[in-house]
């Protein structure tokens, strides 16, 4: 049985896209625990997370990563039993206010429900008050922003204020992450941390939430 | 040959010029008309305007605007053109990118099957279209695509890059823009997941798209030759902030043979042509040589990219162009940093000829004042041979 889980893990690391759903199914059949199935899944993309770190995965790989995550998923989510997803807590993510860029927020929103987060992604665009909505509505542990251009860097300053008037800023984690943020504008804006990429957003908000 | 044209082109070909060439973006409507001290345009508050945006919405998807649209990025080239020569830039990266259509009072499709948002400045100035997604999302969708606009964009950049060759071509050195990379052009109206997805499921479609797009831009090439413009850009961004977003291999794989092609196509020609790639590209530098281009820009400095590595890397073979960071320099520095950035650069591209100063990109955040001290302190530190 124990060969199952260590073949979905390893399909999953070397993005094997036409093993995965079929190797999940196999797996079930023959008696898995899906639970089990999702950690290895999981533990897959931990695997290529470490690849993409050691400059021998690109971005593209994390794509690929993201959609083999969602093909085994797919088979396996109808047998998981209720709230074994997103374990880790609903983190609300988004591009601000005047930037549209997204390749980068919607890789950081695989990575983060690969590795047990529930992923309220709200898009590109975004003004604070919706991110606030979607924190309440979600009781969110953490804010993720991306942006990318400099003009629309105030937009984070306005989702922390946002949430400071709403009075949800002591209970909530931010990061930001994209082209134009540096460790010297996330001091200026008020947020609690700053991502380079899309794994190292994972141990920022693993951080965040103590796991 | 202008003063202008000599200092371009010997920097293009890595000899001395008597002082570094200048360069800009000139692909923002609200610096343009800042520079010219224009009015803004009527244009963009009147389709927001509720009673005339309900009326565009029932009306827009009747019927054909290219013909309205083309007029007014031909006016756009224009003033590019014209703002260019009131900075006094040595050459200009200039866009007549006739591709636009209005689907309605909020979206501007293109003919390759992009769907923007309308944009506008809170003057009113209509910005750059802001891209949302694509409408290529199968092999079939491919298949259906009305190819005809497309096929009928290089006899309209031959007219309007004649037009301004004739106009502005003594005065500047210009660089045409009229259609994005091939790797740009297939991944934006499908989306980059999905086109990531397709090399692995659907190759097929990516490489009849890939031969499509080569030979539309060597045509394009030709288009632009034919109207006396010296040089073309080849913009493609292949990297983000920490690298390529492919892996190199794959990005040869794909797109290697084309780019050499497109490259060859241009020399015989007789165009100069520039890569232009954002994000960070030490890692791909080599191969843009490699590949035949004349030059790279931006080398963008947010992306972690020094011209002093680029010049060690490349310098011998290709001409490097832009550095200058707009996320800060640009924006809000003090007149001593533009100087200062401006110096820095000049000290490690300049030596030997083969640096270009410009910009490493545009958007509307950018301040024409802190434009003016770069081109001001490029007079004071390009003056060859180099004192800085
Ligand atoms: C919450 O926690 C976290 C943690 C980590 C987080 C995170 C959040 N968010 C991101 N991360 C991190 O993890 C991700 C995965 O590893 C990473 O995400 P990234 O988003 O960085 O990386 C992505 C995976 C891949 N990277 C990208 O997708 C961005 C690549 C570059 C080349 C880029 C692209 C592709 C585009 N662009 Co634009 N673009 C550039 C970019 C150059 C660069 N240096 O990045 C940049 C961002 N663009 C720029 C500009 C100016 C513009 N762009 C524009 C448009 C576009 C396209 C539409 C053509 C396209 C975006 C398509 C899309 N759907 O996203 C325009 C703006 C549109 C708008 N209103 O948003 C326009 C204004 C151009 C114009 N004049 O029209 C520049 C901004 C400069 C500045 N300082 O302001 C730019 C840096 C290029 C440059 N040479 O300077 C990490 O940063």
């Amino acid at each position: 049985m124990g060969d199952y889980l260590e073949k979905v893990k390893r399909a999953v690391t070397d993005l094997d896209l036409d093993a995965i759903a079929p190797l999940v199914r196999d797996a079930l059949d023959s008696g898995e625990d899906p639970n089990a199935i999702l950690q290895s899944m999981c533990a897959g993309m931990v695997g290529v997370g470490e690849l993409f770190e050691s400059g021998e995965y690109f971005l593209a790989d994390l794509v690929l990563a993201g959609e083999g995550m969602k093909e085994g998923l797919e088979v396996l989510e109808p047998r998981l039993q209720a709230g074994s997803m997103g374990v880790k807590g609903a983190v609300v993510l988004c591009t601000v206010k005047g930037d549209v860029h997204d390749i980068g927020k919607n890789l950081v929103g695989t990575m983060l429900s690969s590795t047990g987060y529930e992923v309220i992604d709200l898009g590109t665009d975004v003004p604070e008050d919706k991110v606030v909505e979607a924190v309440r509505a979600n009781n969110a542990v953490a804010v993720g922003l991306s942006v990318l251009l400099t003009p629309m860097v105030e937009s984070i300053g306005a989702v922390v204020r946002a949430l400071e008037a709403a009075g949800l800023r002591d209970q909530i984690k931010i990061a930001i992450g994209g082209a134009c943020t540096t460790d010297e504008l996330a001091r200026r804006m008020g947020v609690d941390a700053v991502g380079r990429d899309a794994v190292e957003a994972v141990r920022i908000f693993d951080g965040f939430v103590g796991a | 040959m202008s003063a202008s044209h000599e200092r371009v082109r010997a920097a293009l070909e890595l000899r001395e010029p008597d002082r570094v060439p200048t360069f800009d973006l000139m692909n923002e409507f609200s610096t343009d008309i800042e520079i010219l001290g224009k009015k803004p345009s009527p244009l963009g508050p009147l389709i927001a305007n509720p009673r005339v945006s309900d009326l565009l919405d029932k009306v827009l998807p009747h019927v054909n605007t290219a013909f309205v649209l083309d007029k007014v990025l031909e006016q756009l080239t224009n003033l590019g053109a014209e703002a260019a020569v009131r900075m006094g830039y040595d050459s200009v990266w200039l866009p007549y990118f006739p591709v636009l259509r209005l689907a309605d009072s909020r979206t501007i499709t293109d003919i390759f099957g992009r769907v923007n948002d309308f944009a506008m400045d809170e003057k009113g100035n209509m910005g750059n279209p802001i891209y949302r997604t694509g409408l290529i999302t199968s092999p079939s969708a491919w298949d259906a695509w009305d190819k005809k606009p497309i096929f009928r964009l290089p006899e309209k950049v031959n007219r309007v890059f004649g037009r301004i060759q004739k106009s502005f071509g003594e005065r500047l050195f210009i660089f045409g823009f009229c259609n994005y990379g091939i790797f740009e052009s297939i991944w934006q109206p499908m989306g980059f997941e999905r086109f990531v997805i397709s090399i692995r499921k659907e190759r097929s479609l990516i490489d009849r798209m890939v031969r499509f797009y080569t030979d539309l831009f060597c045509v394009l090439l030709e288009a632009e030759a034919d109207a006396g413009i010296p040089g073309a850009i080849y913009t493609d961004d292949l990297c983000y902030r920490s690298g390529p977003m492919l892996n190199p291999k794959m990005i040869e794989e794909l797109f290697g043979d084309s780019y050499r092609r497109i490259t060859e196509t241009a020399h015989s020609l007789g165009l100069k042509i520039v890569i232009h790639s954002c994000g960070n590209t030490e890692s791909l530098l080599e191969r843009f040589a490699d590949w035949g281009f004349d030059a790279v820009h931006p080398l963008e400095p947010t992306a972690g990219m020094e011209l002093s590595r680029a010049k060690e890397l490349v310098g011998d073979r290709m001409c490097l162009i832009g550095n200058i960071d707009v996320s800060h320099i640009l924006v809000d520095a003090s007149r001593e940093e533009v100087f200062e950035a401006v110096r820095r650069a000049i000290h490690d591209a300049g030596p030997g000829g083969g640096y270009i100063l410009g910009p490493d990109h545009s958007h509307p955040a950018i301040s024409v004042e802190r434009l003016r001290w770069m081109v001001e302190a490029g007079r004071e530190y390009g003056r060859y041979p180099l004192s800085v």
